[in-house]
């Protein structure tokens, strides 16, 4: 396949509403996956999604999703899925209907729409509530038949805003595993949410936008390693933290240590990976102490998203 | 957990017609009308009239009837002014329909930050627009030119003398002054409502719009001794682009008249300002910001 026909890109778009900034000077070719969007509110993560959704025209640049643009709306939405942040329903319409009447504007005949409509609440795992009228719903069923609406023509593309937000525990969970399960097949979601323990869990890369701007993008680990400025923290499991911790301070590979509450590791910082690795192998082949696990502290998004967004942000 | 075991497959199955799309949105417009009784209630009081013109028809028609009620004297006379009468109050009680139904189509939509959701489907805004306005020109014209064409119909066929194709005019004075009227009146309602989140206070607009002008349009024509004035005032325009329609002698001395096209030229701003107003309000964007 062409890797642009595979790809949502982005060539240097920006998005003014008058004189307000959406987003600006945003390139990026995103790849299928999990990507997940993280950001201040205010930020320009609705504007990003609705300017890949179709919804909203760029002021300057060109987006294309899978080698296609909104002009084609007939073979752009198809392709695309989106679940949006608002409670925003037709008023009066049961879930069933929602989707049906949803399945129907794709350009479903009705049997195929009735055939669908079944199969996206059986995969949200929906129950029998849809014949219930949306309006009766908790709010955690009404971000799951949004979902199911988003999913229920098979699009390619799928942009959930906020698609985390007022579920519970268990639904939460069952969410995140049909992202990745759809992401395993092969599908773009491009999710945002302030969600950022569980983003982590399911993200394959993550773009970081404030104030307009994407501050970094790609693989977290990656992203992690290019914030140069903040020394990355590992946590060293081990029968001697103090030792560990004095005998690793001798060398200029840490500038900070300190101990696990529990005494069982220490957690060491370096603004050199790589070199600290080698210096902690010896550690461990001279034989100094025992040492359990070795696992990074601040290698993931709660971390980039202080480093790099930090007292801007107002997302947890 | 257990999950949907699915491999993922594009949908290959036919697609209706963009037509059959729009016909989903006329669909959701219809049942939001007619999902208050009110709707119901004021179409039945808009058919009142259409009775009472209809009892006018069958005694002007029934020589019995005239012969024991009106001792053979011909009191009503089914004329273009009798036609008038039906079609103005039908289009101001079309008003009344369009200040209930209009708000309902698109404010709880605006309101419920709903078009988003639509509108992230193959529908246009263009088409979300036209489905809305097909709908409520729909329910508009079962109380304008539905039951005009009736009555004239029913007069073609109670009165004793062939009629209809002498009167020809009349029935294309009635479709054209009522689907004129209904046309401004949809748009008018939807590009108000989409500005106003609050339906009773789009509903008041929509009476506003109507009257208020008029009143200033009263006053410059009073003090300035102009007729221009009245182009401000959509019931005397109207019943001035009616009467020219169905051929009735005008009721306004002759240095009070306006010219048919000038009518014409201040409905055609009215609707390209409501399409502006539409353009500008019908979007996707949920938030400026977020």
């Amino acid at each position: 396949m062409n890797p642009i026909n595979d790809r949502i890109i982005f060539e240097n778009v920006s998005k003014f509403y008058g004189e307000g900034l959406g987003v600006n000077h945003v390139s990026l070719s995103i790849p299928p996956g999990v990507t997940t969007l993280v950001g201040p509110n205010g930020s320009g993560k609705t504007t990003l999604m609705n300017l890949m959704t179709g919804l909203v025209q760029p002021s300057s640049g060109r987006i294309s999703v899978l080698g296609m643009t909104p002009g084609d709306p007939d073979r752009f939405f198809r392709q695309v899925g989106y679940c949006t942040q608002f409670d925003s329903f037709p008023r009066r319409l049961t879930g069933w209907e929602f989707l049906l009447d949803a399945l129907m504007l794709h350009g479903m005949s009705e049997s195929d729409a009735f055939r669908l409509a079944n199969e996206a609440l059986e995969r949200v795992r929906f129950g029998d509530a849809g014949s219930r009228r949306i309006d009766s719903y908790s709010k955690g069923m009404r971000q799951k038949i949004r979902l199911a609406q988003a999913i229920a023509h098979h699009p390619r593309v799928l942009v959930l805003d906020e698609p985390l937000n007022g579920l519970d525990p268990m639904a939460r969970a069952e969410s995140l595993a049909l992202f990745q399960e759809l992401s395993r097949q092969g599908m773009h979601l491009v999710i945002s949410s302030h969600i950022l323990d569980e983003v982590d869990r399911i993200s394959d890369r993550v773009i970081l936008i404030t104030g307009g701007y994407i501050v970094a993008e790609g693989n977290i680990h990656q992203v992690r390693r290019e914030v140069r400025d903040k020394p990355m923290q590992v946590l060293i499991r081990c029968d001697q933290p103090e030792r560990l911790a004095s005998r690793v301070f001798a060398t200029n590979h840490c500038v900070e240590a300190r101990l696990h509450d529990d005494g069982g590791g220490v957690f060491l910082r370096t603004g050199d990976l790589d070199e600290f690795y080698r210096i902690l192998n010896e550690i461990a082949a001279e034989g100094l102490v025992k040492i359990e696990a070795v696992t990074p502290a601040d290698d993931d998004t709660q971390a980039i998203y202080q480093y790099l967004i930090g007292s801007e942000g107002g997302a947890s | 957990m257990s999950i949907y075991k699915h491999e993922y497959r594009a949908y290959a199955g036919r697609l209706t017609s963009p037509w059959a799309r729009l016909g989903v949105i006329v669909r959701y417009a219809l049942a939001e009308a007619w999902s208050s009784r009110v709707t119901a209630v004021l179409l039945t009081l808009s058919m009142l009239p259409v009775i009472v013109y209809l009892v006018g028809i069958y005694l002007a028609n029934n020589p019995m009837i005239r012969m024991l009620i009106m001792r053979g004297k011909s009191m009503i006379e089914i004329d273009p002014a009798y036609f008038l009468k039906v079609l103005q109050t039908q289009c101001w009680l079309a008003l009344v329909m369009t200040a209930w139904i209009a708000p309902r189509l698109v404010s709880f939509e605006i309101a419920d930050n709903a078009l988003p959701i639509l509108l992230s489907h193959p529908i246009s805004r263009f088409s979300y627009v036209l489905g809305k306005f097909t709908a409520l020109f729909a329910c508009l014209s079962l109380v304008t030119w539905v039951p005009c064409l009736l009555l004239f119909a029913y007069q073609g066929y109670a009165s004793p003398r062939p009629w209809i194709f002498a009167n020809l005019h009349i029935a294309g004075g009635l479709l054209a002054g009522s689907v004129l009227w209904i046309a401004l009146l949809s748009l008018l309602g939807l590009a108000l409502s989409s500005w106003l989140k609050w339906r009773v206070v789009a509903t008041g607009a929509i009476f506003a719009v109507m009257f208020i002008p008029a009143g200033v349009g009263g006053i410059i024509t009073g003090v300035l001794r102009t007729k221009w004035g009245f182009l401000l005032n959509m019931p005397v325009m109207m019943s001035q682009l009616w009467q020219q329609l169905l051929d009735v002698p005008q009721t306004m001395r002759a240095d009070r008249q306006l010219p048919g096209a000038s009518i014409l030229t201040v409905l055609l701003l009215m609707c390209g300002i409501c399409v502006l107003m539409l353009n500008a309000r019908i979007r996707a964007r949920e938030v400026v910001r977020g």
